[in-house]
């Protein structure tokens, strides 16, 4: 559970990273997740190469199987990351969805 | 000044429901006591190297609480480096005998994860991720399933090379009595199992585990002792994303050229390694990275039995078992590491003895690779 005070902190770095284009370098598919995300599982956690030359990973989603290629092409957007912590505070992070 | 280690023991690795880690802690550095023929009192300082113990245990404070548990009133530092905590626990105990501080010190590797469920161990092994890394659901057969992937897609790995690897490890760890499994598995076997983070299935994953190793290191050449001859730790980003290559571990390629100028040597003289095979493919990124196969080639020697005991006719590689088949209780894995090598270079590893060893690696990896520990030891 992050800090509501972190999350606020962190919003400007994840406004700078949103509607970036860029492609998959590589990927996996979680299984086995981590506690905060049981709910979410299976998903797929992407490595993007952004036109930038920056590199995030960061979770695919609104894709089809069909997506996880190498170079797919990918946008980025602003998505829940896990659940409100006990204050209501939502944590928003970057995610990557495919160019279509 | 040369620094040696005079003992080594390691506890049985496994799921230890029934054993604490004061138990471990007791049972690993009494036996190390012993093996050195030292009385604790002779002890001038305790390395504890440790991850999760605050995480999961709600207990930090590690070197005062097991400096009590030991009776040794020493000095005492917890030395953190996630799964690297032991390999860096080492170097800093080595760098203590090098600064003249002290003659005599006791590294106690430790961990102690199997009271706590997976998605718990899991959520407390991603502090050793980034932040982006967490925020994105990774999990850490996930990272280097990202990397296997690029590593299939570079050189032509194949899944089934991958499964190779556990299927020599747990053959080497049948012939280990302290490992935490004792079962032949095939390539079948590994490629059937569940899938954990595609392309990796559970059997190309080391287990969650409990176990402690502890060494006596001094600066005196007592009968039995193992000389080490190189103790160096690299860094590299904390995240995948930020790392200027993804097809190799760039901290282990620069920790391993670094330790074989100090030693004096090259990689083809190793005649034993313990490396950090923490998932199938990272030993397959270890084989290249150490330098004892070129890019691209580790995968299909591995298959070919080449760094197997009894069919290899150079190296032999995590004749322990390593992480894969003895067991990956994450602290205590770099001081067993070490302990393997003790045992090979002594010549008293039984059943699982490489023949005529007299130099031994070991390659200890933190995270995803921000952090490798190399060791060399010498006869």
């Amino acid at each position: 559970m992050q800090s509501p005070v972190k999350i606020w902190r962190n919003q400007k770095n994840i406004a700078s990273l949103v509607g970036k284009t860029g492609k998959i370098l590589s990927w996996t598919i979680v299984r086995v997740p981590p506690g905060d995300f049981t709910d979410q599982a299976p998903y797929p956690v992407v490595l993007v190469e952004l036109e930038s030359g920056k590199r995030v990973t960061c979770q695919l989603v609104d894709y089809d199987d069909a997506h996880l290629t190498f170079g797919q092409r990918v946008v980025t957007i602003i998505r829940r990351v896990t659940h409100p912590d006990p204050d209501g505070v939502i944590p928003y992070g970057i995610k990557a969805k495919p160019l279509v | 000044m040369k620094i040696f280690v005079n003992g080594a023991a390691t506890t049985q690795f496994g799921e230890l429901w029934g054993v604490s880690p004061r138990s471990l802690a007791r049972g690993s550095v009494s036996s190390a006591l012993k093996d050195a023929r030292i009385e604790s009192a002779q002890v001038e300082a305790l390395f504890v190297g440790n991850m999760l113990s605050g995480m999961l245990g709600g207990q930090e404070h590690l070197g005062a609480f097991f400096a009590e548990e030991l009776g040794l009133p020493v000095p005492a530092f917890k030395v953190e480096g996630a799964c690297a905590s032991g390999g860096l626990a080492l170097h800093n105990a080595v760098n203590s005998l090098l600064s003249g501080q002290y003659a005599t010190v006791v590294v106690l590797g430790i961990e102690k994860m199997t009271d706590h469920k997976p998605e718990d161990v899991a959520t407390a092994l991603m502090g050793a991720g980034s932040e982006e890394e967490r925020n994105a659901g990774a999990t850490f057969p996930g990272l280097y399933a990202i990397l296997a992937r690029m590593h299939m897609n570079e050189f032509g790995t194949t899944e089934e090379q991958l499964a190779a690897v556990a299927v020599k490890n747990h053959y080497h760890a049948s012939l280990n009595p302290n490992a935490q499994f004792h079962n032949l598995l095939t390539v079948e076997q590994v490629m059937r199992s569940s899938r954990v983070a595609d392309p990796l299935k559970l059997l190309d994953c080391s287990p969650i585990s409990d176990g402690a190793a502890a060494v006596v290191l001094s600066t005196k050449n007592i009968k039995g002792s193992v000389e080490v001859a190189a103790s160096v730790v690299a860094t590299d980003t904390l995240g995948l994303a930020q790392r200027a290559h993804l097809t190799q571990l760039t901290a282990t390629q620069r920790a391993a050229e670094k330790a074989y100028r100090i030693a004096g040597l090259t990689a083809g003289q190793v005649s034993v390694a313990e490396v950090h095979d923490c998932f199938t493919v990272a030993e397959v990124l270890a084989m290249e990275d150490l330098g004892f196969f070129p890019r691209g080639k580790a995968a299909a020697a591995i298959e070919k039995g080449e760094t197997r005991l009894g069919t290899s006719a150079g190296i032999v590689v995590n004749p322990s078992g390593g992480l894969k088949g003895c067991g990956h209780p994450v602290g205590a894995t770099g001081v067993k590491q070490v302990v393997e090598l003790v045992d090979q270079l002594r010549g008293s590893a039984g059943k699982r003895q490489v023949e005529n060893a007299t130099i031994g690696l070991a390659h200890n990896v933190g995270g995803s690779g921000a952090t490798a520990v190399v060791h060399i030891l010498k006869k």
